[in-house]
């Protein structure tokens, strides 16, 4: 009964979507993008963070390798920069598994710095190794004329991992996630092969993280080591999907949406304020909303508690 | 029943909450191209300039010579009768801001014409969002090659390019006879065509370089650098260099109780404040500029002049470098006859103008070719043009006396 | 590769490590007292650097001096970080502690670029260089030293004779039974958390001197306290300066056969190393 609603009522939301680029100034179309690449990666973040319990602080690593990736495949090789975003996010998966296949197997604030490192050693990577990356100087890309195209890519992005997203939550692989973060020990006794599980939850979130990264890079036109592989990508993730709702579909949405509206408003003019306004707002909800906002849709019954959304 | 209207609210208000922000300026017409332009109407000219970060010493200064210049302009009737009105954000020395900043001038602000921010880095995205919308920008503020080598058409320099910097250090080594050079430099563009060039020309010089590495904009400590170069003994220090990576340099170099012969960097010295940073350790050393009060030329007396009264200070060439956009717009305006951006780009590409930083002329990329690159050197708590001789104020002095004997 | 530039490397190395050493056996001290990972602790760093900074920029203040204002201030600031917010997720799942401080480290940050913005400052008060047999001994770097060690030796005091200090000891091996025999294990946590930022602000305050610090660079001396307390041993207070030994040489070091940005990534992969085959460190303890 509420499949007929609800389907029909996202429907309308991705046609009004699919319209707005033309209608709008280039300004805004490039603000709406912008939040569909943060829904994008909070979502992915999402999936080996909320689902499966593994808190990563620098999954900015995949987002800058992908960006990296997709660079270089276009400048030096001339692929079409749709081939060489989803190589690179292809690259950033094939990355995640040994990288997930180490670092999964510490505990949580373990876990969560050695993520943190992992985006610095990046960096430092593209930093130092000249001859491919041309170190702090960046790559240079073709000019991205046609904005709408960008648009829809990122968009479309978002829709599939929000998607996937939803398919993992209904499934029996997501209930095995949820049982890894919920008690990893139990899990094994159980028999769920939480190796497995861990990684290819890691490596999907890798994946988009990274397509998303080759896209911005593309827009951008420049990128380099400290643009991609920026903190505030990855802060931007852990908040986003933490005000929303860790652990569930809409709460990256929400969050994502929320704060990029938000930021907006402020990053001109108060660049520092917004990032510092961030940091209040993750105390907030560690502190009196540790399931962001969904939880308070849940308890209020805006939502009913055996929708998993 | 309740539960299905209440989501299908929530969704809805959701999509409106979204479209709303969304719409929420005026769509409609793309920028303006200013050809309706009232002559009452201010012409206004966006730029993001870093205020902020590491490059604020720099930004600033940028500041100070646009405003000066709009100041004395404005004071004149204008241009084309329209007063000069500045719109300026603060990019935070971040390229990405400044690129978002632009495209907001672009679009949102509906500026008239647009005008480069500070650095290499910066400019390079910033740029790019200036050729989509066919805004030339006038790059006050940087000189990596990496901007001319892009194929585009709207980007105009005013600066030497960035691999003629330290030819005068070098020329300077040659005639004192010395033979070894070590090279450091930051790892961003600017920095690296810098000492690109510096080594081309040391080797067709004929001397030796004996050591180069590069370090991250991010560095706080160049003790193990320094410790490298050291037992090495070279004759000359070059450094591609911002302003804090300088300062630093210097001082860690005292610390190290070490100095080669003859020290020359870019940026860094030609600051006004280098010497107030340094107090007494910054004596002697040279620095790369593109413009300083004591050149002859047209205007420059005066600007010099105009400048120490309003801010109290001498001006180095990042001020007289915003100054002196300011002209080549003006003259590019009157040339055109008019405000529209593609014929002030015609006006720019092939004008040749003399501005307070010597004569304008750029080659089919933008570069600029019409100018020389100089250097001064610290003497006295003063700074000196020492190259090329046709413009020194005064002779190099070299070697640097050792730290213990000064 | 003579062996007087390896020694020169070793020693600036060792030096710069005993700073990090007080920083880290303070990130050690919340660890062992309270089982949280203070995320924030290099920008409490940071607060004793621009303390050192500020008054160093107003008033030309000698850094030793600003120690007795921001030792005490930090300590304030530490105090007032545990009673109001950090004392709700301790006992909490680690993740919780990791996540606050993460967002308390964010807004000290950005409050630091607004104030101070992002320019790299330092306080260049001792200048110049000894000789010591050849060997160049920067003066800010041998005072940083001597200074820290002075500091470490003066906690370590405290930790093993005063009450209080045994209390602290008492409640990191069993907050249960440390409860049990009457110590307020309340006013030791708080306690602990301004003892350990005060430390921190010290180390933060000697390192101005030595290298140049913007408001952002917390988190990386976060990594390096981190390394230092886990290649060291958790839990130990000797271990810290085990630890910082061996960063301090692996910093040194890479900086210098690899780049400068190198030894960050270095002693990452170090850390990464020693949580995975050796969790203990090198003083190994628990788990």
């Amino acid at each position: 009964m509420t499949k007929i609603v609800i389907w029909p009522g996202l429907a309308v939301v991705l046609i009004i979507l699919a319209v707005l680029p033309f209608f709008l100034p280039n300004y805004r179309t490039a603000f709406l993008l912008i939040t569909f690449m943060y829904v994008t990666l909070a979502s992915s973040w999402n999936i080996i963070a909320g689902y499966t319990g593994y808190v990563s602080f620098g999954h900015a690593a995949f987002f800058g390798l992908g960006a990296y990736t997709a660079a270089l495949l276009i400048t030096r090789l001339g692929t079409h920069w749709l081939l060489a975003s989803l190589v690179g996010g292809v690259v950033a998966a094939l990355v995640a598994v040994p990288l997930g296949y180490i670092l999964l197997r510490l505990r949580g604030p373990y876990f969560a710095i050695s993520m943190l490192g992992l985006a610095a050693a990046f960096e430092v990577v593209a930093n130092s190794w000249v001859s491919l990356t041309r170190g702090g100087a960046g790559l240079n890309l073709p000019p991205a004329l046609n904005l709408v195209q960008v648009y829809f890519a990122m968009g479309i992005a978002m829709v599939v991992v929000i998607g996937l997203s939803y398919r993992i939550i209904t499934s029996r692989y997501g209930l095995r996630l949820f049982a890894i973060r919920d008690d990893e020990q139990a899990a094994e006794v159980l028999g769920i092969n939480t190796t497995l599980h861990k990684v290819s939850a890691f490596t999907i979130s890798a994946f988009f993280p990274g397509v998303v990264g080759g896209f911005y890079a593309w827009n951008l036109a420049y990128i380099d080591p400290t643009s991609v592989f920026r903190p505030i990508l990855s802060i931007g993730m852990v908040i986003m999907t933490m005000f929303g709702g860790i652990g569930t579909v809409a709460g990256p949405v929400i969050g994502g949406v929320l704060l990029t509206v938000v930021a907006e408003g402020l990053w001109a003019r108060l660049p520092e304020f917004h990032r510092a306004a961030y940091g209040v707002l993750i105390v907030i909800v560690v502190l009196f909303m540790p399931g962001g906002i969904m939880t308070l849709v849940r308890t209020r019954g805006w939502v009913p508690r055996s929708w998993r959304v | 029943m309740a539960t299905i209207a209440r989501s299908m609210l929530l969704v809805l208000s959701l999509t409106l909450a979204l479209g709303l922000t969304a719409c929420a300026t005026r769509t409609g017409a793309p920028p303006s191209e200013g050809t309706q332009a009232q002559p009452q109407e201010p012409l206004r000219i966006g730029a993001s300039i870093s205020l902020t970060g590491r490059y604020d010493r720099t930004g600033k200064e940028m500041q100070n010579g646009y405003e000066l210049w709009a100041e004395q302009v404005n004071a004149t009737g204008g241009i084309t009768g329209r007063q000069v009105q500045f719109v300026i954000y603060d990019d935070t020395s971040d390229p990405e801001t400044s690129r978002n900043l632009y495209e907001k001038l672009i679009t949102e602000d509906r500026v008239d014409l647009v005008m480069g921010p500070y650095s290499s880095p910066v400019t390079l995205p910033a740029s790019t969002v200036a050729e989509k919308y066919g805004y030339p920008m006038i790059a006050s503020g940087a000189s990596a090659s990496d901007l001319y080598t892009r194929g585009y058409s709207n980007i105009f320099g005013v600066y030497t390019a960035a691999q003629l910097y330290l030819d005068g250090a070098i020329d300077i080594a040659v005639r004192n006879g010395y033979r070894t050079v070590a090279i450091v430099n930051e790892n961003s563009a600017f920095a690296k065509d810098t000492v690109a060039g510096a080594k081309r020309k040391a080797e067709q010089a004929g001397l030796q370089v004996i050591f180069e590495e590069e370090y991250p904009n991010t560095v706080r400590d160049l003790a193990p650098v320094l410790t490298k170069i050291r037992p090495l003994n070279p004759d000359v220090l070059l450094g591609g260099t911002y302003g804090e990576d300088s300062t630093l340099l210097i001082r860690q170099m005292k610390d190290l109780n070490w100095t080669p012969r003859i020290v020359a960097f870019t940026v860094g010295p030609a600051l006004p404040d280098f010497y107030q940073t340094l107090g007494e350790d910054a004596e002697w050393v040279m620095g790369a500029t593109q413009w300083e009060p004591g050149l002859r030329g047209e205007g420059v007396a005066e600007f010099a002049a105009a400048y120490k009264t309003k801010y109290g200070y001498d001006s180095g060439y990042h001020a007289a470098g915003g100054y002196a956009a300011g002209q080549l717009l003006k003259q590019a305006i009157e040339r055109a006859g008019s405000v529209d951006n593609g014929k002030i780009r015609e006006a720019l590409a092939t004008m040749d103008a003399n501005t307070i930083y010597g004569a304008y002329k750029v080659d089919a990329t933008g570069s600029q070719v019409g100018k020389p690159s100089y250097m001064i050197q610290w003497l006295r708590g003063e700074r000196k043009i020492v190259w090329p001789d046709a413009a020194a104020e005064t002779a190099a002095v070299v070697p640097l006396p050792e730290w213990g004997r000064r | 590769m003579d062996y007087q530039t390896l020694l020169q490397l070793a020693v600036g190395g060792l030096l710069l490590g005993a700073v990090y050493a007080l920083a880290a056996a303070g990130l050690n001290l919340i660890f062992g007292v309270m089982r949280v990972v203070n995320f924030a602790h290099g920008d409490l760093m940071i607060l004793g650097a621009y303390t050192a900074f500020w008054l160093y920029d107003r008033g030309g203040v000698n850094p030793l001096l600003s120690l007795t204002i921001s030792i005490p201030l930090l300590f304030v600031v530490g105090w007032i970080l545990q009673r109001f917010l950090v004392y709700r997720v301790v006992g909490q799942p680690p993740l919780m502690s990791l996540i606050l401080l993460w967002g308390v480290s964010l807004v000290i940050i950005n409050a630091g670029l607004f104030f101070w913005t992002s320019n790299v400052r330092s306080v260049p008060y001792f200048s110049g260089g000894i000789d010591l047999a050849g060997i160049q001994i920067s003066r800010s770097r041998g005072i940083a030293f001597v200074t820290a060690l002075v500091l470490s030796i003066g906690v370590w005091l405290f930790l093993q004779r005063s009450r209080w200090g045994k209390a602290i000891r008492a409640t990191a091996q069993s907050a249960e039974m440390a409860l049990v025999c009457g110590i307020n294990v309340n006013r030791v946590r708080l306690l602990t958390f301004g003892l350990a930022a005060a430390m921190a602000g010290a180390a933060g305050n000697l390192l101005i001197t030595i290298l140049a610090l913007s408001p952002g660079v917390g988190p990386s001396f976060l990594l390096k306290a981190f390394a230092i307390i886990v290649i060291g041993g958790l839990g130990s207070f000797s271990g810290a300066f085990i630890g910082a030994l061996v960063v301090g040489l692996l910093e040194s070091f890479s900086a210098f056969f690899i780049n400068a940005q190198a030894a960050d990534a270095v002693i990452y992969f170090a850390l990464i190393l020693f949580l995975l085959v050796r969790p203990g460190g090198i003083l190994g303890q628990r788990e």
